[in-house]
């Protein structure tokens, strides 16, 4: 039972909602607006899943003094004063936790991804090979764009951009075109599977 | 002066962060962990103010709409999963939000398949439409794994690599671009708000 | 010949670090000693000027512009983002704003006050922020939203009725809403073709990082997205847009005159002139340092794969 009035309950929606996207009568539309403000009321909650597990992971590593068991204590202070200052202090600009979000958050968030820019170059340099004539298309379509999509490009002949455009608009477009349908009957197949209560890896 | 200061520890932050470039070090390490801990800590005030207050306080206080009591105390299930014995009650929360994927049913088959096959075959009235036409279709069968890639039925999908492979390279291009305009903004950033060298 | 394939074997197992500098010298140096380069714009980003450009003066059009990204992805998609709000205020252009992920929200805000300065225009009347609304709710309010925006939203980012709002005035659903344009580092805005576009029509762009450009022409090619812009390359677009068409003043057109083809292939806007404020030129200052990056790259393969030929023909030959 623990299992199965969930799995119902999936089912049920699923197949209201299949109704629902093919049916405008106004039980459709009630329904809609039901399930609304039902979802609405449900996910503030959500984020505690988030907090808990965080929290949980820290802690047990300052508990059992894992190596750099400090640093947790760090993201713990980090956690709660920023959230205390959001809460004392108010949200607004100006105030303590919008600083933090501006200063620390915002920039530090913005670094992490660009450090991959050293390491593609540093891939490009060491690790990209024309090794077989397929890694040398690959290689060749690749310089192609990258050149396209800069001034310098078009500077060393029209042909550049032009080439760049027919790439990205011809054979990119087959290549992901099919890619995105297999993808889409995946989707669709597993999106059945949940409906049909075959897919229930999600209850946990 | 507080611009000052606050740039300044946007600026020691960024370039702890980029230390990890030489080595691992302290310095990565400590501004890793607070990024976590005040990415957390940061949504829970504005999930509070945006979605709490608006969805279930206003509602249930000031509306008197009780009903909706019911939608948040299965909300509230969702800490139960971190329990041994009541974890099979935060099912009920996950059970609405997996509900909709009826509709992603027949329109995700619209938008992502037959749309797209439409737009394969019809018009084929020059040589490109005919290009992106035979690569779609080889690309498909060399992702059919029932028969074995040998013969005609060989070649038509090594066909398909080709394209593939085009197709690869113009994603790797743009993922450098990508990786590059990254770190472009933080340059940006350290040159023109923290040392005032670009104007 | 030896002592060539001999450098190479030594370039080859160069510490990685020195090519750390490289990169960031590439970069550093172009930013801080700008030069004019040409920006042409492309069919993408052009097809998203001119959906916009047709609401201009038009009260019962709107825009809807979802930030779907945190500062992860701020480089990219913020100078879109200011440009594509420069031009809906210049225009006078009904321009609404979401975000979905927490992180978002302050964004959005920095966003709207970056293009804002330079404008008299007003919350609630020619901008409004939605604010945040969990990823959880986004299919329930982009479904809403097709039959009634201010059921479905209810409050703006300051908690205000939006009933109550004048700008909601003749704007009820994508009838209306007519364009919407996901900001994101993913393709989420696939989300607002499916939902939005399939079920009730409505327009959808999207504003992407370079990473998931390629992916998503087929949708560009069906027409399912009416726009896209492409990374850095797509802001630095828009922004010369704006500054040719948009923002252009003259005593024959004092607000603005409408897009050409022809004045846009032929207009060269130097972006070393000080009359351009920077927040306003950013994307297209960024590109110079793009495209000796992007050289740099190139360089680097090129090296790297000589090397790689080079000690392979030694090492066959002492097979």
């Amino acid at each position: 039972m623990k299992r199965q009035i969930p799995l119902a309950i999936v089912i049920t929606l699923g197949f209201l909602f299949v109704i629902h996207t093919f049916v405008p009568h106004k039980i459709s539309q009630d329904f809609y607006d039901w399930f609304q403000t039902w979802i609405k009321a449900i996910s503030p909650f959500a984020v505690f899943l988030g907090v808990m597990s965080l929290f949980n992971v820290h802690r047990t590593k300052i508990s059992r003094r894992v190596p750099n068991w400090q640093y947790s204590v760090i993201t713990l202070i980090g956690l709660f004063f920023t959230a205390f200052a959001g809460f004392m202090w108010g949200t607004q600009e100006g105030t303590p936790y919008m600083w933090l979000f501006t200063n620390v958050q915002m920039p530090m968030s913005a670094t992490m991804f660009s450090l991959l820019a050293f390491y593609i170059a540093s891939a490009a340099y060491k690790a990209f090979r024309a090794r077989s004539a397929e890694a040398t298309v690959l290689l060749v379509a690749a310089i192609i764009v990258m050149l396209g999509q800069v001034s310098l490009g078009a500077a060393i002949t029209k042909w550049i951009p032009e080439t760049s455009r027919w790439i990205l608009n011809v054979p990119n477009l087959a290549a992901k075109r099919a890619i995105m349908i297999g993808v889409g009957l995946g989707m669709t197949a597993t999106s059945l599977k949940i409906l049909l209560g075959i897919e229930r890896t999600y209850l946990g | 002066m507080y611009e000052t200061i606050s740039n300044f520890v946007a600026a020691f932050l960024t370039l702890s962060i980029f230390s990890f470039l030489y080595k691992d070090n302290p310095f990565y390490k400590f501004a890793e962990h607070l990024l976590v801990g005040v990415s957390m800590g940061y949504a829970i005030p504005v999930l509070y103010e945006n979605v709490f207050i608006p969805y279930v306080y206003i509602p249930i206080f000031l509306n008197h709409d009780f009903i909706i009591i019911i939608p948040s105390l299965l909300g509230v299930l969702y800490i139960l999963r971190f329990s041994k014995n009541l974890s099979w009650l935060a099912r009920y929360p996950i059970t609405f939000t997996m509900g909709i994927v009826g509709m992603g049913v027949p329109l995700s088959l619209h938008t992502s398949v037959l749309v797209q096959m439409r737009s394969a075959m019809l018009p084929l009235d020059n040589i490109n439409t005919i290009l992106i036409f035979i690569g779609t279709v080889t690309i498909l069968l060399y992702f059919y794994f029932s028969k074995a890639h040998r013969g005609i039925y060989g070649k038509v999908t090594n066909m398909g690599i080709w394209f593939m492979m085009i197709g690869f390279g113009a994603s790797f291009g743009y993922t450098v671009m990508a990786r590059i305009s990254l770190l472009i903004g933080r340059i940006q950033f350290l040159l023109g708000d923290w040392l005032g060298l670009i104007k | 010949m030896n002592k060539l394939i001999q450098i190479f074997q030594k370039m080859q197992s160069v510490d990685r670090r020195y090519i750390f500098i490289v990169v960031a010298l590439s970069i550093i140096i172009p930013l801080l000693i700008p030069f004019n380069s040409k920006t042409y714009v492309t069919e993408p980003t052009e097809s998203i000027y001119r959906k916009i450009d047709s609401f201009a003066n038009d009260k019962s059009k709107a825009v809807l512009l979802s930030f779907t990204h945190n500062a992860s992805t701020m480089p990219e998609l913020f100078p879109m983002e200011v440009a594509v709000l420069r031009h809906c205020f210049e225009r006078n252009i009904k321009v609404f704003t979401i975000c979905w992920l927490p992180d978002a929200a302050p964004l959005v805000d920095y966003a709207i006050n970056t293009a804002k300065e330079d404008y008299n225009v007003q919350s609630g009347i020619d901008y409004c922020n939605f604010g945040y609304r969990p990823y959880s709710l986004r299919i329930p309010i982009m479904l809403g939203m097709g039959e009634n925006i201010a059921e479905s939203v209810e409050t703006d980012s300051q908690g205000r009725k939006l009933d109550n709002l004048p700008i909601m005035d003749n704007i009820k659903n994508y009838d209306d809403m007519n364009l919407v344009i996901d900001f994101a580092g993913s393709s989420s805005a696939i989300q607002w073709v499916m939902y939005a576009r399939a079920k009730f029509g409505a327009n959808v762009a999207a504003g992407i990082t370079a990473v998931m450009v390629a992916d998503n022409y087929p949708y560009l090619q069906t027409g399912q997205l009416i726009g896209m812009f492409r990374g850095l390359k797509g802001a630095a677009e828009y922004e010369k847009l704006v500054d040719v068409f948009a923002s252009y003043e003259s005593p024959d057109y004092p607000n603005g005159r409408p897009f050409s083809k022809e004045i846009i292939k032929e207009t060269w806007v130097p972006i070393t002139d000080d009359k351009i404020p920077y927040k306003y030129k950013k994307a297209r200052i960024g590109m110079n340092a793009q495209s000796v990056a992007h050289i740099m790259i190139i360089v680097f393969i090129l090296l790297g794969n000589i090397g790689y030929f080079l000690t392979r023909q030694k090492k066959k030959k002492i097979v």
